[in-house]
């Protein structure tokens, strides 16, 4: 990956509102993304090495609950417990920096947020109640969390450069847009003729996969919906700057306050891990109350790694959700989609996977049990209403 | 304008089974530290290039530079910088510790 990827002057940016490192905070930033790559590619494979060393050890009387037994003996390991220790310290370096870099240039970025006469709006909430699986931890330890607002559009503008930084590039780079892209390109491999007239996403963020949803859907008018007050403000300039007319709106995803059957198309990225199982419910079951006969509820997630074959494999995705805040990760890979979606009245329902979309009217068009793996393919239930 | 600065520690770092929650702090330390290494060091080949090829100073010159009192203050604010940066987490550990003994004085 060349360095190019998350180095980008702000005239050559998709859109200029995204922070722009100097060159000291440039170079602490490919600094912790080649930690992240170091600790991953250099240190986990020691980890797993030693992990098979203890699996191998374990006992009869220890491979009823494998992978509580393995974590038990690897945490015995001093350079276990340092690896983790490392790759939360990365975590949170990553964040110190792009912090610092945003506020360094807080008021560009308040003056390029200023957007006259727009196309598209944004609506907060000062009362709204923040839900319990955000407010207990802040995911992905972003100092003060996806709700944090300081009436600016600050914490959208760390959440932006952050996330992009936190993904090595390997998310579409600055524009962080691949997983809408292949949500959208999943809607039109399922229904190649699909005309949405009003389309949601709910946990939008700072709107990176609203945006291609917009794109994709020129006619169609377009919401997006989350906890941050902070992040929204961003995210409604954010989609002015790249043309993109959106609604956003500060609410919650299990009870939002639009009309039932008012939108043609209902769909999420990433969003059920960082939630809770009674909330991926009631989520469920508001995106079929507000869909139209005929409308179609896609919900995109990580590619499932749960394999019982594997208590490496799952272990590590437990530490992984336990020390980098993603409060559902167990629930939404060990979750019965089919069945969820069932319970929740839909029909036609689909479960499978999806290969990454650059561009979703390009493709590719191929949807099934294949799991191509990490950022080359996603995981999507889908179902109708009617 | 004077902004508040945004937050810079996130809400729960779940403890790791059977580490001291100081060996973290250590760990913290010394890729901060390392950070700033390779920040220092990346600066300082940028400028010495930049300054050699467009002419300002030859190879080696910076090695004889003796600082002014207004540079000097500079530099000062600079290694005070680093020091927060880099001590950070042990003014953390000490502030929770202080938290935990007035708690414990109620």
């Amino acid at each position: 990956m060349s360095s190019s990827q998350i180095s980008e002057k702000r005239d050559k940016l998709e859109h200029p509102l995204i922070a722009v490192p100097s060159h000291d905070e440039l170079v602490e930033q490919l600094f912790v993304r080649d930690l992240k790559v170091f600790i991953s590619s250099e240190l986990e494979p020691i980890q797993a090495q030693l992990a098979k060393q203890e699996e191998g050890a374990l006992s009869e009387s220890e491979t009823n609950s494998r992978v509580s037994h393995l974590r038990e003996r690897m945490s015995a390991h001093e350079s276990f417990r340092t690896w983790l220790s490392i790759k939360r310290v990365s975590q949170r370096l990553l964040w110190a920096n792009v912090g610092e870099s945003v506020e360094r240039q807080a008021d560009e970025l308040e003056a390029l947020a200023r957007i006259e006469n727009p196309i598209g709006s944004v609506r907060t909430d000062p009362s709204f109640q923040v839900p319990a699986y955000i407010s207990s931890g802040d995911i992905h330890l972003m100092p003060g969390g996806n709700a944090f607002d300081d009436n600016s559009i600050m914490q959208g503008a760390l959440m932006d450069r952050g996330g992009a930084v936190y993904m090595l590039g390997r998310n579409g780079g600055m524009l962080n847009d691949l997983r809408g892209q292949t949500a959208m390109a999943h809607v039109l491999t399922r229904f190649p003729d699909f005309n949405p007239e009003r389309i949601l996403d709910m946990g939008c963020g700072i709107g990176t996969s609203t945006v291609p949803a917009a794109k994709c859907f020129p006619d169609a008018e377009v919401h997006g919906i989350d906890v941050g007050a902070s992040i929204l403000r961003y995210a409604h300039a954010r989609a002015e700057h790249l043309g993109a007319a959106v609604h956003f709106s500060q609410q919650n995803a299990e009870m939002t306050d639009f009309d039932s059957a008012s939108f043609d198309l209902v769909f999420s990225c990433v969003l059920f891990h960082e939630t809770s199982q009674d909330a991926t419910f009631k989520i469920l079951s508001e995106s079929k109350r507000l869909l139209r006969p005929g409308g179609i509820a896609v919900h995109l997630e990580v590619p499932l790694l749960h394999d019982n074959t594997d208590p490496w494999r799952e272990l590590a995705g437990e530490l992984e959700a336990e020390y980098n805040n993603e409060p559902n990760w167990r629930g939404a890979l060990t979750a019965d989609y089919r069945s969820l979606f069932d319970a929740a009245g839909f029909t036609n329902v689909e479960t499978g996977h999806q290969p990454t979309s650059q561009n979703a009217r390009k493709g590719p068009f191929r949807f099934g049990t294949e799991n191509e793996g990490v950022f080359r393919s996603w995981f999507i239930a889908s179902g109708q209403v009617g | 304008m004077t902004r508040t600065p945004l937050p810079r520690c996130p809400n729960r770092l779940d403890a790791i089974d059977g580490s001291r929650a100081f060996d973290e702090k250590l760990l913290d330390m010394i890729v901060g530290l390392t950070s700033e290494l390779t920040v220092l060091r990346a600066r300082h080949d940028a400028l010495e290039r930049l300054l050699v090829s467009g002419g300002s100073i030859e190879k080696g010159q910076i090695d004889s530079f003796e600082p002014d009192e207004e540079a000097q203050i500079e530099r000062e604010m600079l290694r005070k910088r680093t020091m927060r940066k880099i001590f950070r987490p042990l003014q953390e550990v000490m502030q929770q510790d202080l938290d935990a003994a007035k708690g414990s004085d109620r």
